[in-house]
């Protein structure tokens, strides 16, 4: 008899889990139909998530002082596009007074031969059978120019389309900035009273790890802002002759928070500003890195700069820094780096370590769960 | 004639106050808190309902808080559900349990069940650290108030050691 229900009792056992199979299986494909339709809506609720995760500090912080969270919620949003406004603002002042000095100093046909010039520079570097269909730079240049105009309505509409994004990002962190705790108390609330302690436990932890990892991040970029300006400020001792190092600095360290394109972009601007400053000086084109590898306009030597603080970034900054804010092994980090890049790019490598970082805390509430199931 | 700007001044006079925030006025944890307060605490609990013998929380498991009794009864009790259980206390709407859980990582030392359809209040670790961080004043006068509850029951029970010796 005992051995009969014991037998009906796996079998219930079993059915129960190809029942759950199924279910999850049903899930799962209801998810990649639906996919295509919420992905932007999911992008955006994670950014405005990262966001507040960024900014509850404060918003905590001036709510102790003033004792509105309105208020505070406010103050740091307005305080914060403030400062993003005046950077951009101040950047782009200083930028287009360096392009009126450039203009006024360089004339069109000056222009025209320096790009001749560091087009036959180039084309005396590369290989016979490439440098045959190189032809003439400047014309190169001029139908690249004409592409990126006939192109520009398609550039709008990407403008337009993340210029929305953004807006509807900042409108999701005020939103959640303002109703964060209740939110969590709300999301709390869906656990059943067996799982509620573990549940409440598991939130708080997945908070933590998420924000450790992204005071772990900006550190990093603290980090390469400030190994920017140290970089160009050496250049500019062997004659480099670049300015705005400290804005060149800053757009580094942010960039660098987007994997992969990130550091390229950071060397964009340094790049644009050593061409701006030192063209028309002989010396600057007839430039030689380590006096061996042309580097004309100190091109190279701000790309290997730039590379040099990238790899002191990405093997030992990062993976010591925002590991062990995450509590993950930085062999780990690189694995989860490489499957989010493999699965979605630069995206899937900017959300790879704390989607780890979640992962481990949810495996960790698990086999706490299971090992203490009687307890529950 | 109705009036906006006198029905927004006079807004919440006659405001009536939630059972949670009754319920709360009712325990020693929160004594001498003004209503502001209180309305600020009501935020951080966590309202629950269980079901008669449902467990809140068993022996060993880990604690994460306290719970308020807002309705219902609760026993505390040792020993598992059969006959070697043994009630410590029975406690009714007001009364409070498993504060201990608040100040450190050890297991819950009882079980808490149910003995009637009960509504409790939760209110936790995590939520006792954010209040700190967000208004440290509020934490400390929770802590403080905790720490003389605590304090009154371990005056008492040493005194029912020291009668038991003396017997």
């Amino acid at each position: 008899m005992n051995q009969e229900s014991e037998s009906t009792l796996d079998n219930l056992t079993y059915l129960y889990r190809i029942y759950r199979l199924i279910v999850g299986l049903l899930s799962a494909g209801f998810v990649w139909i639906i996919w295509p339709y919420i992905s932007n809506v999911v992008l955006i609720l994670v950014f405005a998530f990262l966001f507040t995760t960024l900014l509850l500090k404060s918003v905590d912080g001036l709510e102790r002082r003033i004792n509105s969270r309105g208020l505070s919620v406010l103050i740091v949003t307005v305080g914060l596009l403030t400062g993003i406004g005046i950077f951009i603002g101040s950047f782009i002042s200083k930028l287009s007074q360096q392009a009126i000095d450039f203009s006024n100093r360089i004339g069109q046909d000056t222009l025209t031969t320096e790009f001749n010039k560091l087009g036959q520079k180039f084309t005396a570097l590369v290989p016979g059978g490439l440098a045959a269909g190189s032809g003439d730079f400047s014309s190169t240049l001029s139908s690249f120019v004409q592409m990126v105009v006939e192109n520009l309505a398609g550039m709008a509409g990407a403008l337009g389309g993340f210029l929305l994004n953004t807006a509807m990002i900042l409108i999701f962190t005020i939103i959640l900035l303002a109703e964060y705790h209740n939110f969590k108390k709300l999301l709390v609330s869906f656990f059943s009273n067996k799982y509620f302690e573990i549940g409440l436990t598991l939130v708080h932890n997945i908070e933590k790890s998420v924000s450790s990892y992204l005071r772990g991040q900006f550190l990093a970029a603290a980090s390469v802002a400030v190994m920017s300006f140290a970089g160009l400020t050496i250049l500019n001792l062997f004659g480099a002759n670049l300015t705005l190092t400290v804005f060149i600095g800053i757009i580094a360290g942010l960039a660098n928070l987007i994997p992969l394109v990130g550091p390229f972009v950071g060397m964009v601007p340094a790049i644009l500003i050593a061409f701006m400053n030192n063209i028309g000086s002989d010396a600057a084109m007839a430039h030689q890195l380590f006096g061996v590898i042309p580097s004309p306009f100190y091109v190279l030597d701000i790309v290997v700069m730039f590379i040099i603080v990238q790899q002191i970034e990405g093997n030992l900054i990062t993976p010591t820094l925002v590991g062990k804010s995450v509590g993950i092994h930085p062999m780990m980090v690189m694995i989860s780096l490489i499957i989010g890049g493999t699965l979605m790019g630069p995206l899937g490598m900017l959300f790879a370590v704390p989607a780890t970082g979640i992962l481990k805390v949810i495996a960790q509430e698990m086999m706490f769960v299971r090992r203490n199931a009687h307890l529950l | 004639m109705k009036n906006a700007l006198w029905k927004n001044i006079f807004q919440g006079w006659n405001r009536q106050e939630s059972e949670a925030i009754l319920t709360l006025k009712q325990v020693p944890v929160f004594k001498g808190f003004t209503d502001k307060e209180f309305q600020e605490l009501e935020k951080l609990f966590h309202r629950r309902t269980y079901d008669v013998g449902e467990f809140i929380f068993k022996n060993r498991a880990p604690g994460e808080g306290m719970y308020i009794i807002m309705n219902g009864a609760v026993k505390i009790t040792v020993g598992t559900r059969a006959e070697n259980e043994k009630i410590l206390a029975e406690l009714s709407s007001g009364n409070f349990f498993g504060e201990l859980a608040l100040f450190d990582d050890e297991p819950r030392s009882a079980n808490a069940i149910a003995t009637v359809q009960s509504e409790l209040l939760g209110f936790f670790t995590a939520d006792l650290m954010m209040l700190n961080d967000r208004n440290p004043q509020l934490g400390n006068k929770i802590l403080f108030n905790l720490g003389s509850v605590i304090g009154e029951r371990l005056r008492q029970t040493n005194q029912l050691l020291f009668e038991e010796k003396s017997e």
